[in-house]
């Protein structure tokens, strides 16, 4: 089941922290991650919320922050878990981290705002959510072949670029892009078709082995 | 190979997100170029996630209360999962731009956390260029200073701290050499005169002036502050 494989590192995390009376139970939080990355399950997410909801609001208060303050740190902290769902790679580390770091970068971006009313959302810089939490990440990449493909990517016209990155990379569905790139199903299919066979031809058909 | 890095209580204030901004920078910079601390942020990130998601609350007292935490008076939980959930659009990573910077004609690449960050015009003193970045953060100046080959800055101490993040090229001063990717913080208790014979270009933190220590530099104390 292709869920329990996102999240065997979770599971391993949970098994491994033996701590005294620690409750959290890793796998179930990625599994509910998951759900809402793929399905857009609000079910899930509203384990999710309860789960994380009353922590972040304690530790946001114990830094100093007023009630309505803390509130709003919720809040902007689990609509980015909503909206960025499909950024987490369970095999790379905790959900707990990953909420973690938003959590920080939402607190940091706060706390400029009303320091020196500046909006200029600089956490994203700071701390970039493609490098959050990345332990062991070299364990099955192929850095070489990645690089190539990288490269033939680059080539390709911007329109069809955009399909393959959200497509492959992001692991966006097919009826994500419609949404996200307000283009009918047809027009998205049709690029990544044209996209696929372009990279075939530069790449070679030996290349294709993988996934066929 | 990159010799100097944060210590380790700075990696752990910029893990936690409590360093301002520039100084936060300084640090992601370092990162960028140095795997070894890049590898220590993400141990930290991890443990500190798990400390504060979990043995933070096993023995406080208050664990009690917070199952029966203001959900009703304050806030509302289901009423906040609705509002969120409303909306469908996911968030979209935008590819890494790269952008450049020019000081007398030579052509840096600008580290990406500077980004979206705001800089000032350049002002040149001889080989010394400096642009500001202007990110408001009260008495702490950032900046991108320039030194042209064979430039220097005249034997100084610093009334703050001074943070030097070298993006490129080499400088070297009464402690050495240093080179790309290096990290430097000194304090009042040191005294240099940094010499770059190839040119580079730094990313600088201080959060006061520098105060010149020599003879006829001294003169140049008033403009100590425009330097860093």
């Amino acid at each position: 089941m292709q869920v329990d494989t996102r999240c065997l590192r979770n599971d391993s995390i949970s098994a491994n922290s033996n701590s005294m009376s620690n409750q959290i139970n890793h796998k179930e939080l990625c599994q509910w991650l998951t759900a809402i990355a793929t399905q857009r399950d609000k079910e899930a997410f509203t384990h999710l919320f309860h789960f994380f909801a009353p922590k972040i609001q304690r530790i946001a208060k114990s830094k100093g922050n007023t009630d309505t303050q803390a509130n709003e740190v919720v809040q902007e902290t689990l609509g980015n878990v909503w909206r960025k769902a499909h950024l987490f790679d369970g095999n790379k580390g905790a959900v707990t981290t990953w909420v973690y770091t938003i959590m920080r970068n939402v607190t940091f971006d706060m706390l400029r705002k009303v320091k020196s009313n500046k909006e200029d959302t600089l956490s994203e810089y700071i701390w970039p959510i493609a490098e959050a939490g990345h332990i062991q990440e070299s364990d099955f990449t192929d850095h070489l072949a990645n690089k190539r493909l990288r490269a033939v990517i680059e080539k390709l016209p911007e329109n069809q670029q955009q399909v393959i990155k959200a497509y492959y990379f992001m692991e966006m569905s097919h009826d994500q892009l419609t949404v996200h790139l307000n283009l009918p199903l047809g027009t998205i299919k049709s690029r990544l078709r044209l996209a696929i066979s372009k990279l075939k031809a530069q790449l070679g058909e030996s290349n294709d082995q993988t996934s066929s | 190979m990159i010799k100097h890095h944060p210590k380790f209580e700075l990696l752990q204030s910029f893990v936690n997100g409590e360093l301002p901004a520039s100084l936060s920078a300084g640090i992601a910079i370092h990162a960028d170029m140095c795997s070894g601390c890049q590898e220590k942020i993400s141990e930290l990130t991890e443990q500190l996630s798990y400390a504060s998601f979990e043995e933070a609350y096993l023995d406080n007292p208050m664990v009690e209360e917070a199952g029966t935490l203001h959900n009703a008076d304050d806030v509302n939980f289901d009423q906040v999962i609705a509002a969120i959930t409303e909306s469908n659009d996911i968030d979209v990573v935008e590819p890494k731009i790269e952008k450049n910077i020019t000081f007398k004609d030579e052509v840096y690449s600008l580290p990406s956390v500077l980004n979206n960050m705001v800089l000032g015009k350049t002002a040149n003193i001889g080989k010394i260029s400096r642009a500001r970045i202007q990110l408001d953060e009260n008495e702490i100046h950032s900046s991108l200073l320039h030194i042209e080959p064979g430039g220097s800055v005249p034997e100084h101490t610093h009334n703050g701290f001074e943070l030097t993040v070298l993006i490129a090229g080499t400088y070297s001063d009464e402690a050495g050499e240093y080179e790309a990717g290096d990290f430097i913080m000194l304090d009042k208790q040191h005294q240099h005169h940094p010499i770059s014979e190839q040119g580079c270009l730094c990313f600088t933190v201080a959060n006061d002036s520098l105060h010149f220590t020599q003879g006829i530099n001294k003169l140049l104390n008033p403009i100590g502050a425009f330097i860093y």
